[in-house]
Formats: structure tokens, C-alpha cells, sequence
């Protein structure tokens, strides 16, 4: 096993902006194999300038890794404004010692990513495949799409201990998410396929749903459009079963709501 | 005195191209016809900023078009995240430079539609747009819903060109043979000329769509008695008007795009005009708040592939919305220079976004001195374009009209500027690179 620690040095936030550094060439597959100097060496994008990682990061390396599957890389420092971390990512593991910045764990396809804090908007972006563990909340557009693609999440398990903002699993076509609190508006949007389950309160989930499961536990305030079906258990617990969305026409309606 | 006919109108996205005017002594001494009384403002013409100035101890300096350039060259080329903002109220020839610069420079562009129709944009790309142009609302509309725009005291000839009022080949009866329906949170001046007016209450529109939706596809009896502050009853009455209509024209404005579910409001207001079409004939559009944002969306589009919030950092376009529009860069602190042109943050963005903006180097370029003003460090003053400079503009239905140049002036285009600005950038790469 292997862990490479990078801590993102004071200096990188202390101009007169908050220029964010994009780290999507830093995931355990990119990485596994290289020795400090060339890890340092490895270029990373600040803002419209590529810099050396070893130059915005102190980096540290402990142990030997003979796949990226014994890769762990650590985060440590401000992450306010690190974006993409674990982008792309296919192995190994990616811990984030704090709230990190937007697109944390787009496009994975596998290994995981524990964020020990906040995770910002498009977290999980089109995952499709992996685990991604946020323990604080997630803003907007968790498991979302990409403006105008429509597939979101394909694949993978996503948890969040806190709350989630707008748009949780917009266009999702499979995988599960598992969210803690509450889901703001409109969590599933257009959802085909996959799962969603939403410990707290939501607003209108499962609009223009064509497949996949919401179940809501807590408060739900829904969109006028859903067929009530019948009471139906899951896990051992009663909900009102609906189908929907009817707003897309009765021969698109597949998807299911369970709510209390 | 020369009276000058078909003058086109360069202030909101109606551009009307039917406008007569007075000239004498190179000035608009009359609008005679055409114009609203916004529109005739702009044309007569109010103060102007007489000179490029470059901030200097906290005060604005007097200086030349050169020197302001050259300080505007050096901002932006030492910048790590320059934002390149506005564009709205200029010419497509001076946004294709725009996107050259931001090519360039490896910066964040973004347009006044960010802060208007963006969400707009975001529902076309999602689920596209079964829209028309404005002479066809004209010619064939007898169904005409205005849905969280109040055109009477915004676009104050939209109803009398292009919609309601106006009469066309197959509505040669103007208003009487048609019905208004208006839907807003409040009665406003457009809602009291309406046949129905429908309130909604604050942030539910979503709702409200999806019932019309279900209504129309056939399913009422899911619908409960009352969705978003509407009655049931009510709802049923629009989708019977929307059924019996020949053409369905719905328009809609900031009320939709930012409230509530937003850019969703809108993918759900163009799903209820695709299940109109289960019924009849109808189209949406959405009332374009400057006279060429829909130019600029264009420009955009074809220059890089995408309408607004581009950033071309890594040498190719990434388009983000939410992460790149002007308002959540500011918001963020993200941008550490920022150059506005043909806009006015200053007076439209939320405080903490202009916040960052006061405390990072702006540059303006605009013919009029405006809230941006207060904190740019520099201020370059241009021609105005549609009265002292031509070029091509975007109508809200994407006919592109061509703005005349009616006045002489000493003020240079947006065009040069911008022109002079990159080949300033090129120079100081040049430089560093020997």
C-alpha cells in the first residue's frame, strides 16, 4: 500500500482571487508508478496556466503500491477550491481532508473517494462506476449530467451523510445514491433508471421520471403529476406507491415514487 | 434637416426596424415614429464619457485611446482567470473578436444571458425548442400567453408588432380575434389587459407546467384541486383554450427563468408546448431582454460550440453554467481580472458577487458612464452602436437585422477596441517570449 499525501500549499490562496486548481491528473491510476520527483513534476491547471504540482502542493510519499489499486492519495489543506478531484479516476483510493471543490469524482469509473467535508456542485458528474463517500453535504447537481447530455450517473454507489442541493441524479440511468438528510428540488429529474433514496424531505422528486426508484422518507411535497398506485413495503416499512411521470405520457410514465 | 426612414432600434431584443428619425447638425433632433419611449431615448441620445480614462490614486484620469489600451492589454495578459463579460449591447462583429480574445488570453467569457435567458438556453439544450419567428406570432397566433413577462412596460412594442395587438394574414382583426392569457405572481399592467389571468404563486410555476402537462396528455384525474396557489378549475379552463386555439403562442420571461426550478421552469413550459401539440398548433419563445444577447449566444455557438460561460483556459472550449457564469465566478472569487463590455454588472449583479468585482482590476468599454464606472480602473468610451456604428444583431427570434449608422462620430467601435486590444496582448507574449 502506498499513500502519497499532497497538501496544498497557503501561498496558492492568498492573492487578490481565488483561482482554483484543477487536479484531475492526480488519481491513483495516473500516479501509481512514479517516484517523488516525478510526481512533482506532474502538471496540474491553474487557472490558465499549467504549473508543477510539486510547486502548488507539498507532497509526501510512504510505502510501495504494485497496482493503482494500492494507491491511496490524501488531500490535505484549503480544498475550497480544488476542483476534480478523482476525475476520470479508475482505481485505488482518494481521501479529501476537508470540503472540496466542484466535480469531485466526475466520470469515475472506479476505486474510492471519501470527502471528509462538503462536497461542492457536480459531484459524482455521469460516475459510472466506484463509491463516493461524502460526509458532510453536496451542493447542486450531485450525479447530474453534463449541460445537455442525457445520461447522468451510470454506475457506482454514492453516499452523503448531510444534505444535498438541487438536481440529485438528474437524468440517472443507474447505479444507487443514498442521502442522509434532505434533498433540495427536483432530486431524480428525468430519471430512467438506477435508485434514489432520500432519508429526509424533498420537493417535486421524480419529475419527467421514465424509469429507476425514489424513495422518500421523510416530508414529500410532489409534483402534480404522479399516479397513486397502492400502499406497498419497503424494507419492512409502509409507503404510498406512485407512478410517474404522467406529464411525459402515459407509455413513459415507468417510474417509481415511494413516499410516506 | 434629413429625415432618415427604417432606422432599426438598438435597446431591447424587439428590434424594431421600422423607425423614423430627424437628423440636423449630426443629431437625432426627433423620433417621429416606431419607437417606444425607451427606445426613444436611447435615440435622442443622453451624456456620454468624453474620454479614456485609467484610474489613478482612486481617481479617473483623462488619458488617450493608446494608453488606455495598452493599460487594458496588461491587465488582461498578466491575469491568471480574466473574465470577459457583457457583450449584449454591441455588434456580432465585435463579440467574433471577443471570442478571439478570449481564445487568446485563455479566459472566462460570458454574456449578459447568464443574468436573463441563460437558464432558457440550458432548457433548449435539454430538451430543444419548437419555436418560430415573430412575423408567423403575427400572422397565425390567436392564442397568446405572456408567462411571468410583463411586455406593457418592458417590451412596450412587442404586443403591438408582433403579438396580441398586431394584425396579420390570418388575424386581420387584431386583438378581437384573439385571447390573452397572462400568468404572473402579481396583476401587472400586461395581466389587466388579459382574458385570463392566471397567479401563480411565487416559485411554483414547475407545478403548475406539469398539471397543464397532465391535463393535456389526458390524465386530469391525478390532478389535485389546487397546484401552485391555482384551482384545478382554472387549469382546466387554459388547457380547453389551449386546445380550441388554431396557434398557441407562449412568451415568457424573468419570472420563469429565475424563480422557483428555474432553467427546469422552462424545459417544463417547452414540454407543456409539446403536449399542446397533442391538441393543435404552438411555439414558445422566450422575450430577449438586450437587442443583441441573442447575437452574442450566437456568436458564441458558433465560434466554440457553446451559447454563454465558456472558459478556454486549457485551449479548448468548457462550458459550465453555475461554474462559470459571471455572477458565480464573482461570487466565488474566482476571476482575478475582469473586462466588461456593453453591459452594466454594476447596477445588475447580486452584492457580493460585485463585492469581488470592486476589488479586483476591471475595464469598461462603454459608450455611457454607468454604476461599472464607479469601481473600473479603466473606462474606455466607444462609438454607440445602430446610431454612430453598423453591424449585424440577433432579434429575440434570431432573425438577424443589420444596425445602420446614422450619426458621425470621434468615438471608435467596440470592433477596434477590441481589435487593438489583442494585437496588444500578441505583442507583450512576443516580448516575453524573446
Amino acid at each position: 500500500m502506498q499513500t502519497i499525501t499532497l497538501k496544498l500549499k497557503e501561498a496558492v490562496r492568498s492573492g487578490i482571487a481565488a483561482v482554483p486548481v484543477e487536479v484531475d491528473a492526480l488519481t491513483p491510476d495516473q500516479l501509481f508508478g512514479k517516484n517523488e520527483a516525478e510526481l512533482k513534476a506532474v502538471k496540474v491547471w491553474w487557472g490558465n496556466r499549467e504549473e508543477n504540482t510539486g510547486d502548488l502542493f507539498d507532497v509526501s510519499v510512504e510505502g510501495d503500491a504494485g497496482n493503482a489499486e494500492e494507491v491511496k492519495i490524501v488531500f490535505e489543506g484549503d480544498l475550497t477550491r480544488v476542483k476534480r478531484i478523482g476525475d476520470g479516476m479508475k482505481a485505488g483510493e482518494i481521501e479529501a481532508r476537508g470540503d472540496v471543490d466542484m466535480r469531485c469524482g466526475a466520470m469515475m469509473e472506479g476505486g474510492k473517494i471519501v470527502v471528509k467535508g462538503n462536497a461542492n456542485c457536480w459531484a459524482g458528474r455521469e460516475m459510472r462506476g466506484g463509491e463516493l463517500i461524502i460526509e458532510g453535504d453536496a451542493e447542486d447537481n450531485l450525479c447530474a449530467m453534463y449541460r445537455g447530455e442525457d445520461k447522468g450517473m451510470t454506475g457506482g454507489k454514492v453516499t452523503v451523510n448531510g444534505n444535498a442541493g438541487e438536481l440529485v441524479g438528474q437524468y440517472m440511468a443507474g447505479g444507487e445514491i443514498l442521502i442522509k438528510g434532505n434533498a433540495d428540488r427536483l432530486a431524480g429529474l428525468n430519471m430512467r433508471g438506477g435508485k434514489i433514496t432520500i432519508e429526509s424531505d424533498a420537493q417535486w422528486p421524480g419529475s419527467d421520471m421514465t424509469g429507476g426508484e425514489i424513495v422518500v422518507k421523510g416530508e414529500t411535497e410532489m409534483t402534480p403529476s404522479f399516479k397513486f398506485v397502492e400502499t406497498a413495503t419497503v424494507d419492512g416499512v409502509e409507503y404510498k406507491k406512485y407512478l410517474g411521470d404522467l406529464a411525459m405520457g402515459e407509455k413513459k410514465a415507468k417510474g417509481t415514487l415511494h413516499v410516506k | 434637416m434629413v429625415e432618415i426612414t427604417d432606422v432599426v432600434c438598438s435597446l431591447c431584443g424587439c428590434v424594431c426596424d421600422d423607425i423614423v428619425l430627424e437628423v440636423e447638425n449630426n443629431k437625432v433632433v426627433k423620433v417621429k415614429r416606431g419607437a417606444c419611449s425607451v427606445g426613444k431615448s436611447k435615440l435622442l441620445g443622453h451624456e456620454r464619457i468624453k474620454s479614456p480614462m485609467i484610474r489613478e490614486n482612486g481617481e479617473l484620469k483623462e488619458c488617450s485611446y493608446d494608453e488606455a489600451i495598452k493599460k487594458s492589454a496588461e491587465i488582461l495578459y498578466k491575469s491568471r482567470r480574466p473574465l470577459l463579460y457583457g457583450w449584449s449591447s454591441t455588434v456580432c462583429e465585435a463579440d467574433k473578436v471577443g471570442v478571439e480574445l478570449t481564445e487568446d488570453l485563455g479566459a472566462v467569457m460570458d454574456n449578459t444571458a447568464s443574468v436573463c435567458h441563460g437558464p432558457s438556453v440550458l432548457a433548449i439544450q435539454d430538451v430543444g425548442l419548437p419555436s418560430c419567428t415573430l412575423g408567423e406570432v403575427k400572422n397565425r397566433a390567436d392564442l397568446v400567453i405572456y408567462w411571468g413577462a410583463n411586455p406593457a412596460q418592458a417590451h412596450a412594442n412587442h404586443m403591438k408588432r408582433y403579438s396580441y395587438v398586431s394584425k396579420g394574414y390570418w388575424t386581420a382583426e387584431g386583438k378581437k380575434g384573439k385571447k390573452l392569457v397572462v400568468v404572473d405572481v402579481r396583476k401587472t399592467m400586461t395581466a389587466k389587459m388579459a382574458d385570463v389571468f392566471v397567479q401563480v404563486e411565487q416559485g411554483q410555476d414547475y407545478p403548475v407546467f406539469s398539471a397543464l402537462r397532465a391535463i393535456l396528455q389526458g390524465h386530469e384525474d391525478v390532478v389535485p384541486d389546487k397546484v401552485g396557489g391555482v384551482p384545478k378549475e382554472q387549469l382546466l379552463e387554459l388547457a380547453n383554450m389551449v386546445k380550441e386555439a388554431k396557434f398557441v403562442m407562449t412568451f415568457f420571461g424573468m419570472g420563469v427563468t429565475h424563480t422557483g426550478a428555474r432553467h427546469n421552469n422552462i424545459v417544463n413550459a417547452i414540454q407543456f408546448t409539446r403536449a399542446a401539440h397533442l391538441h393543435t398548433k404552438a411555439s414558445i419563445m422566450p422575450l430577449r431582454g438586450h437587442y443583441n444577447v441573442a447575437g452574442i449566444n450566437q456568436v458564441c455557438t458558433w465560434e466554440t460550440g457553446f451559447p454563454f460561460a465558456i472558459e478556454m483556459a486549457r485551449g479548448y472550449a468548457w462550458y459550465n453554467p453555475g461554474e462559470l457564469s459571471a455572477t458565480d465566478l464573482l461570487y466565488r472569487g474566482d476571476c482575478d481580472a475582469a473586462m466588461i463590455i456593453a453591459s452594466d454588472p454594476g447596477a445588475h449583479f447580486p452584492g457580493e458577487s460585485l463585492k469581488h468585482l470592486a476589488k479586483i482590476p476591471v475595464i469598461q468599454i462603454d459608450p455611457y458612464a454607468n454604476p461599472t464606472t464607479e469601481f473600473a480602473d479603466v473606462v474606455i468610451p466607444v462609438a454607440v452602436s445602430g446610431i454612430e456604428a453598423e453591424g449585424n444583431v440577433y432579434r429575440m427570434d434570431n432573425i438577424p437585422i443589420r444596425l445602420r449608422k446614422i450619426l458621425d462620430t470621434d468615438y471608435l467601435p467596440d470592433e477596434e477596441i477590441l481589435e487593438r486590444i489583442l494585437t496588444e496582448v500578441r505583442a507583450l507574449r512576443e516580448k516575453e517570449g524573446e
